[in-house]
């Protein structure tokens, strides 16, 4: 059994740890409420037009989305840096220093794109109101504070890395990040050619979501283990090596499933298809691992009490956080793999692509894949700053939980359902035009998916509200053991 | 304790990763220079001498454009200026763009920009997708200059009073609000006329680019699923 | 106008949804199958129900079949599926004998 070296009192790199963990959260507030707004909007096309429309609520509902998950990724590494390196975080003052230029630089962004919106058809829009590319719409000079922020995270990272003790954990993390900052730098440049536009914005989207953020998670979840259920340090590195090069043989080249209709040549349909077969396989082997670790760890205590599977001292010191690490490698599977294995050939992708298809894939896989254990880290370091031995699960976490999880799945069957609707209508048989989308959308089937999609988007909302006082409050509930 | 296994060493795992991911990025480099080429936009030199290019060059938009089935190849691609019969481009018939069909390259090329930025300035891509990337509020955009309803029996050239596909573009993208098409409605922008020049003729370029055949049927109503 | 039988076939209407459905399936069983397996392993499940660990291997494969026929895929994406299916079935396999081998060497 490892030893559980969980307090975070004391150390400088997990007290900003928690900042970044804390305006993540903030932001993950602000995604979902967003998200509701264009949720109605598809209800009620005329709510808040003229306003607030659709495009400025996806923006801050998708921007938002990467921005939380950015500011958790980077809390999550200056919180496990001193428990892996053995020493406090090198540079730690520039680090605290980049956090209020990144959350400051976050702010002015979003009141932009709120209340300019947009701007006219010049160079000055693209440097200093939105670059209206999908995901990556912050304005230049935004863009450039993310780059010397990143720079700034990497370094301090780096330079722990080498000082102290670094391990397989910390050797990937370190190898991981600085190309998941490098590519941020694919989509820094304006053309007038949108293939090659799209071609190199796939870099930094692709190559963030299904290869660096993918093996960030499996480097967390390698962490997670070792904290949460004594998992063996030697298995679970060797398999964090064997899981970097699955997901990197497979999702480099899987970004070929994005080059199938973007104006890129034939080839890509094979390069994108073969590769994008060979994709769920590292999500089913994560998924495998979890279970193995686990069965084995939790065996070994049964065996060393002699007693049933019930009796058994349980192996789990963080009860939610293990629920949000296994919820995490379901997640992944279910959302990344099975959503995004059955839209991913070319020959159905002709039909699927652009679809509210996409839209399900989406939800269920940026939830699933990142959400989950990025919201589990949350709890370790709830667990770390109050000192506590075993963390258990309170009844807010276990409705906060079920509501996130259950709203999230029914979002994505709406969305399918509503795919589904277009597939038929707007695409194979009215051909992707005007009349043809509409058709599509005014379908009973694809209304009714809406209301259900903003249904679930409110118990989704109810959740992340309980969600947010149970991890203000547990800390300090009694019923944890110190 | 047994003998160590070199499949439960840590190394031997720690070098596959890095030659696995290595080999990828190099293969993904190498295919990218082949993209590259492929894909770059070409000039009206290449729409002169008749030479097919996935990306035309701007003063495409001085040519007729449409978007039909090749039989070598199995898919729809855009056809400029006329079809030889086979599914390949003959680069004769021009069409009138703005009432002119003799863009030079500088002012195609001029045009083509602003309206690149425009798409970007505007936000297009956060209610339309572009070549099916980006949000599924509206419509896809990829070729929607060759659709029916901006046509001569199109909706939108009697909604608009305009009587070419550009002008009646050009209107909407300027006033969405006078124009409802559904209830679900595009907002004001404040694209102005020259803006919207623009905007049309990077639309207009969009639909002359070889998309393999995306999206497919375009155009043809009801009856065109291919298959039983 | 170009002779229809030219033209590559695309997707039935009526086969879009068994083509969605087998094709989630893929994933899904061949999730149990890798499940199953592990469990039994690691001895959470009995041994006996290995066999279903199988069957749903062979669910898997059907499925992949039946999926890519729907879809007329070309030899090559034909080959990929096939390629994909022995991945999964190897996967289990590979996984628990890696990981096992790390055990045994660490902890005995």
């Amino acid at each position: 059994m490892a030893s559980n070296h969980l307090t975070g009192i004391g150390s400088e790199s997990k007290q900003l740890a928690t900042w970044y963990f804390t305006f993540a959260a903030i932001l993950f507030g602000a995604q979902l409420l967003f998200g509701l707004v264009a949720a109605i909007q598809y209800v009620m096309p005329g709510f808040l037009y003229g306003i607030l429309d659709f495009s400025i609520a996806r923006i801050i509902h998708i921007n938002a989305l990467v921005v939380w998950m950015v500011f958790a990724m980077f809390g999550s590494v200056y919180w496990l840096l001193p428990d892996e390196t053995g020493i406090e975080t090198v540079g730690i003052k520039i680090g605290k220093l980049l956090f209020w230029i990144f959350a400051l630089a976050i702010v002015i962004v979003v009141l932009v794109f709120l209340f300019i919106q947009v701007g006219p058809a010049s160079d000055t829009t693209i440097w200093f109101i939105t670059e209206g590319r999908e995901y990556i719409e912050a304005p230049r000079w935004a863009d450039w504070g993310i780059v010397v922020v990143a720079l700034g995270f990497v370094g301090n990272l780096f330079l722990t890395g080498m000082k102290g003790k670094q391990t397989g954990i910390v050797t990937v993390l370190m190898a991981d990040m600085i190309a998941f900052a490098g590519l941020y730098l694919a989509g820094m440049f304006f053309t007038d050619n949108i293939s090659v536009d799209q071609y190199w914005w796939w870099w930094v989207i692709h190559l963030w979501v299904e290869a660096t953020w993918e093996v960030f998670v499996g480097a967390i979840a390698a962490y997670g283990l070792i904290k949460m259920i004594g998992a063996h340090r030697q298995v679970v590195e060797m398999w964090l090596w064997i899981e970097v090069a699955m997901l990197f043989g497979s999702g480099i080249l899987g970004l070929g499933h994005h080059y199938f209709w973007i104006g890129t040549p034939e080839y890509w349909w094979e390069i994108g298809a073969l590769f994008s077969a060979l994709e769920p396989l590292p999500l089913v082997a994560m998924f495998v691992h979890v279970l193995y670790d686990w069965g084995k760890t939790q065996g070994a205590e049964m065996a060393k009490e002699h007693t049933d599977e019930y009796q058994a001292k349980s192996v789990i010191t963080n009860k939610p956080a293990f629920t949000w690490f296994v919820l995490n490698a379901f997640g992944n599977f279910l959302g990344a793999g099975v959503w995004g294995f059955f839209h991913t050939l070319p020959q159905v992708n002709l039909y699927t692509h652009g679809t509210q298809f996409t839209a399900a894939h989406g939800h269920l896989a940026f939830f699933g894949a990142y959400a989950t254990i990025l919201v589990g880290m949350f709890y370790i370091a709830v667990q770390g700053t109050n000192g506590i031995k075993v963390l258990k699960s309170t009844k807010l976490s276990i409705w906060s939980t079920s509501l996130i999880t259950g709203g999230m799945l029914v979002m994505t069957v709406a969305l399918t359902i509503a795919g589904y609707v277009q597939v038929l209508v707007s695409r194979a048989q009215m051909g992707a035009t005007w009349a043809g989308y509409f058709d599509g959308q005014s379908g009973v089937w694809f209304a009714q998916a809406m209301d259900w999609r903003l249904i679930a988007g409110v118990v989704v909302f109810t959740g992340f509200i309980l969600l947010a006082i149970d991890l203000l409050t547990t800390g300090k509930n009694p019923v944890h053991k110190r | 304790m047994a003998n160590k296994s070199v499949w439960s060493d840590n190394r031997f795992w720690q070098r596959t990763a890095t030659w696995v991911t290595g080999f990828a990025s190099v293969l993904l480099i190498w295919l990218t220079f082949d993209t590259s080429a492929q894909i770059a936009m070409g000039n009206d030199q290449d729409l002169q001498n008749k030479v097919t290019k996935r990306v035309p060059g701007p003063t495409v938009i001085n040519y007729k454009i449409t978007y039909e089935m090749s039989a070598k190849r199995g898919l729809e691609v855009p056809i400029i200026g006329g079809n030889d019969g086979k599914g390949n481009s003959l680069f004769q018939v021009k069409e009138k763009f703005f009432g002119r069909d003799d863009y030079s390259e500088d002012e195609a090329r001029a045009l083509l920009h602003l309206g690149k930025l425009g798409e970007q300035a505007k936000n297009c891509m956060d209610c339309h997708t572009l070549l099916g990337n980006g949000a599924y509020y509206a419509p896809d955009l990829t070729k929607a200059w060759l659709d029916p309803a901006w046509g001569p029996n199109g909706a939108m050239q009697a909604l608009t009073g305009k009587n070419t596909r550009e002008e009646a573009m050009a209107e909407f993208l300027q006033h969405p609000g006078q124009y409802p098409t559904h209830a679900r409605m595009m907002p004001n922008l404040g694209i102005t006329a020259k803006e919207a020049k623009g905007l049309v003729a990077f639309l207009k370029q969009m639909s002359s680019i070889d998309t393999n055949g995306f999206p497919r049927n375009f155009g043809k109503i009801k009856g065109a699923v291919n298959g039983k | 106008m170009i002779d229809p039988s030219m033209i590559r076939p695309g997707i039935a209407l009526n086969d879009f949804l068994t083509i969605f459905v087998s094709s989630a399936l893929v994933l899904v069983f061949g999730g149990f199958y890798v499940g199953i397996y592990t469990a039994v392993k690691v001895k959470l499940l009995k041994p006996w129900t290995m066999l279903f660990a199988y069957m749903f291997w062979v669910l898997t494969a059907y499925c992949l079949y039946l999926m890519g026929s729907l879809m007329h895929v070309g030899e090559f994406t034909a080959k990929a599926l096939v390629v994909a299916a022995i991945g999964l079935f190897l996967l289990p396999f590979a996984v628990y004998y890696m990981q096992n081998q790390v055990h045994e060497e660490n902890e005995h």
